[in-house]
C-alpha cells in the first residue's frame, strides 16, 4: 500500500457522477436486454429504463464539469486543445470514459426521446430492425462500459486500496446493474404487470448474487490491507453498508418474501442506500488512511 | 539532438540548508505574480527543520529531515533529502493525462503544459510520490519543470545550481548514473552497507530521470520501493469487468427468457388477476 501519495480530493461531484451514472448504465442496458428477450407486456418496463437513463446521464456530464478545476476546458478531453483534433489515450481510462459518455449520452437520448414520443420519427427509427437493433446493441455495449470504467479508472491509479485491487471496476459494474434495477422497480411498480415485476426482481435476485460474490472477491483480493481498510470509518461504512445493506438484507428480503408489495420497495431502498454507500466509502478511503499516516 | 538530462541526488552529503527549495521557489514563482504579494512565511511544524511539510503547488521541491533515534537514544541519525519530481521513463501522470496536457520534451523530462490542463486531478491521483499539487491562483496541475525553461537557454536547473554541496547533481543521464555508481562503490568501502542507489535502473517505473542515492530503505525517506505504472492494470481490471459483464447479462436475459417456469407460470396467472400488486 502506497501511502506516500497526494490525495486528489475527488469528493461529492464524483461521487454522485459513479452513483447515478451506475443507476443510469445499469438502468440502460438492462432494458436493451428486456427488449431483446422480453414479451410485449415487458416493453413498459424497459421503456422506464429509457426514460431513467437519460436525464441521469446528463446531470452527469454537469457534475463532471463542475469538478473540473478549469470547467471551461472540459471540451480538452476529447479534443485537443491546440488543433481541436478528436483524441483518445487508450491508456487512460478516464480519456476512453470521455468518448464512452459521449456515446452514451446520444444513445440513451435517441432512446429517450423514442420512450417520450411514441409516434415520433425517432420512435420508429427505435424500432426499426437495423438501426434500432444497432442503436440498441452500440448502447448496450457502451452501457456496460461506463457502469464499469470508472472503477478501472479508480484502479488505475497509486492511491491506497484503489490500486491494491483489480475488482473494483467489476465491483462498481454489478452494482450499476443492481441500483439501475432497483431503480426501475421503484418506478414501475404501478405501470407494468406484476409478472414483469416478477421477473426484474429475479433478475435483480440474481444480479445481487454475482454482485455478492463479486464483493467478497474484492474483499478477498486486498489480502493484508483489508484489516487497515476496517481500521477506517469509511471501510467500516464498506462493509456494514454495502455489504448488509445493500446485499444481504435485499436477498434475505427476495428469498423470504418474495416480490409482495411493501418488501419489495424496502428490498429496492437497500439496493439504492447500498449502492450509494458502496461508492461513498470506496471513494473516501484513500483520504482516510492518507490523513491518518 | 538535446541530450537526455537529469538529476542525481545524493543525500550522504545533503545538509537541509534549503538552498533548492529557495532557489526553485524564486526562479519559478510558483505563486504567479499577485499572489506572492500575500506571501507569508510557514508555520513552524515541530517536526524537525521541515516546515513546509510536503510538496505543493508552490513547493515543487520539498528538503526531507529524517531523525532517527534508537530506543535508549544513545544513536542517532539525522537524514537529509532534497525530495522532487521524478520525471519517469514510465511516467504515471503522463499515462493516465486525458487532455495530453503532460507531455515528455525533447530533454526526457517531464512537462505540465498548463493551456491544456483543465484540472481533472487524475495526474495527482496516478502519482505514486504525491508530487502533483493543484495550484490554487492557476487552478491547473503543478510540478516541477525542470526548469524547462533554463535548460532551453543553455542553463542548469535552479535547485542543482544553488546547491552548495553538490548534493543535486545535474547533467546527461549516462554520465549522472557512471558518477552515482562510482560514489556508492565509495561509500560502501567505508562500511555504509545500508547505501543504495533508487531510480538509477529500470525497476523503478522504468528508470527515474531524478534518482537518488539513499543510506536507508526507500521507505524511511518516504519513497515506496514498487511504485506502479496505473495503466498496466487496466487489462486485468477490464478482464474481471468483462467476465461479470457476461454474468451479469445472462442473469437479466435469463430471468425475462425463462418464462416456461413454474414462478413465471404463477406470475402470468397473477398478471391475469391484477395488473397492479401494491398501489
Amino acid at each position: 500500500m502506497n501511502l506516500f501519495v497526494a490525495d486528489a480530493h475527488w469528493g461529492w461531484w464524483i461521487i454522485f457522477y459513479f452513483y447515478l451514472g451506475g443507476i443510469a448504465a445499469g438502468a440502460y442496458f438492462t432494458s436493451t436486454l428486456i427488449e431483446w428477450v422480453g414479451n410485449e407486456e415487458d416493453r413498459e418496463i424497459a421503456h422506464i429504463g429509457y426514460v431513467i437513463a437519460f436525464p441521469l446521464i446528463l446531470v452527469c456530464a454537469v457534475l463532471l464539469i463542475l469538478d473540473l478545476n478549469q470547467p471551461w476546458r472540459f471540451w480538452h478531453m476529447l479534443l485537443d486543445s491546440e488543433t481541436f483534433r478528436p483524441h483518445v489515450r487508450i491508456g487512460s481510462p478516464m480519456s476512453v470514459g470521455s468518448w464512452a459518455l459521449s456515446l452514451f449520452g446520444t444513445c440513451s437520448l435517441l432512446s429517450f426521446v423514442a420512450s417520450v414520443r411514441a409516434n415520433g420519427l425517432v420512435a420508429r427509427w427505435h424500432a426499426s430492425p437495423r438501426i434500432g437493433i444497432l442503436l440498441r446493441v452500440a448502447g448496450c455495449v457502451v452501457g456496460f462500459f461506463v457502469a464499469s470504467y470508472t472503477g478501472a479508472l479508480l484502479t488505475a491509479t497509486n492511491q491506497p486500496i484503489w490500486s491494491d485491487t483489480t475488482w473494483i471496476a467489476a465491483l462498481f459494474l454489478t452494482s450499476a446493474a443492481s441500483t439501475g434495477i432497483a431503480t426501475m422497480i421503484l418506478l414501475g411498480r404501478n405501470k407494468t404487470t406484476s409478472a414483469t415485476l416478477g421477473r426484474l426482481e429475479r433478475a435483480d435476485r440474481w444480479v445481487i448474487t454475482i454482485e455478492l460474490v463479486v464483493f467478497l472477491s474484492f474483499l478477498g483480493s486486498l489480502g493484508v490491507f483489508l484489516t487497515e481498510l476496517l481500521d477506517t470509518i469509511s471501510g467500516k461504512v464498506l462493509v456494514v453498508g454495502t455489504l448488509l445493506v445493500g446485499l444481504l438484507i435485499p436477498l434475505l428480503i427476495h428469498f423470504r418474501f418474495g416480490g409482495r408489495g411493501k418488501w419489495s420497495v424496502t428490498a429496492a431502498m437497500c439496493v439504492l442506500i447500498g449502492g450509494f454507500l458502496l461508492r461513498w466509502a470506496l471513494l473516501s478511503v484513500p483520504s482516510e488512511l492518507l490523513t491518518g499516516r | 539532438m538535446p541530450q537526455s538530462v537529469g538529476f542525481f541526488t545524493d543525500t550522504s552529503v545533503c545538509i537541509g540548508c534549503k538552498a533548492c527549495q529557495v532557489a526553485c521557489r524564486q526562479w519559478n514563482d510558483p505563486t504567479d505574480g499577485p499572489a506572492s504579494s500575500e506571501f507569508s512565511l510557514p508555520q513552524l511544524s515541530g517536526d524537525s527543520y521541515d516546515n513546509t511539510g510536503s510538496f505543493s503547488d508552490v513547493n515543487w521541491r520539498h528538503v526531507k529531515f529524517i531523525e532517527q533515534f534508537s530506543e535508549d537514544r544513545s544513536q542517532t541519525a539525522w537524514l537529509m533529502m532534497s525530495d522532487v519530481c521524478k520525471h519517469c521513463t514510465d511516467a504515471p501522470c503522463m499515462d493516465v493525462c486525458p487532455t495530453k496536457a503532460i507531455l515528455r520534451t525533447e530533454f526526457d523530462t517531464v512537462y505540465i503544459n498548463e493551456p491544456a490542463c483543465n484540472g481533472c486531478r487524475d495526474c495527482i491521483a496516478a502519482c505514486p510520490f504525491g508530487v502533483i499539487h493543484i495550484s490554487e491562483t492557476k487552478n491547473v496541475a503543478q510540478k516541477c519543470t525542470f526548469c524547462y525553461d533554463r535548460l532551453r537557454n543553455g542553463l542548469v536547473p535552479a535547485c542543482a545550481q544553488a546547491c552548495p554541496t553538490q548534493s543535486i547533481q545535474f547533467g546527461p543521464i549516462d554520465v549522472l548514473k557512471q558518477r552515482a555508481s562510482q560514489r556508492l562503490s565509495q561509500l560502501q568501502q567505508t562500511g555504509q552497507n545500508e547505501a543504495r542507489l533508487y531510480g538509477a535502473d529500470e525497476q523503478v517505473l522504468g528508470g527515474l530521470n531524478s534518482f537518488y542515492l539513499l543510506l536507508d530503505e526507500p521507505e524511511i525517506y518516504g519513497l515506496p520501493s514498487k511504485p506502479k505504472v496505473p495503466s498496466r492494470s487496466v487489462s486485468s481490471s477490464s478482464l474481471w469487468g468483462i467476465v461479470t459483464s457476461i454474468f451479469t447479462a445472462l442473469a437479466i436475459l435469463f430471468a425475462f427468457r425463462g418464462r416456461t417456469s413454474k414462478l413465471s407460470i404463477d406470475e402470468t396467472t397473477d398478471s391475469n388477476r391484477s395488473k397492479v400488486i401494491d398501489p
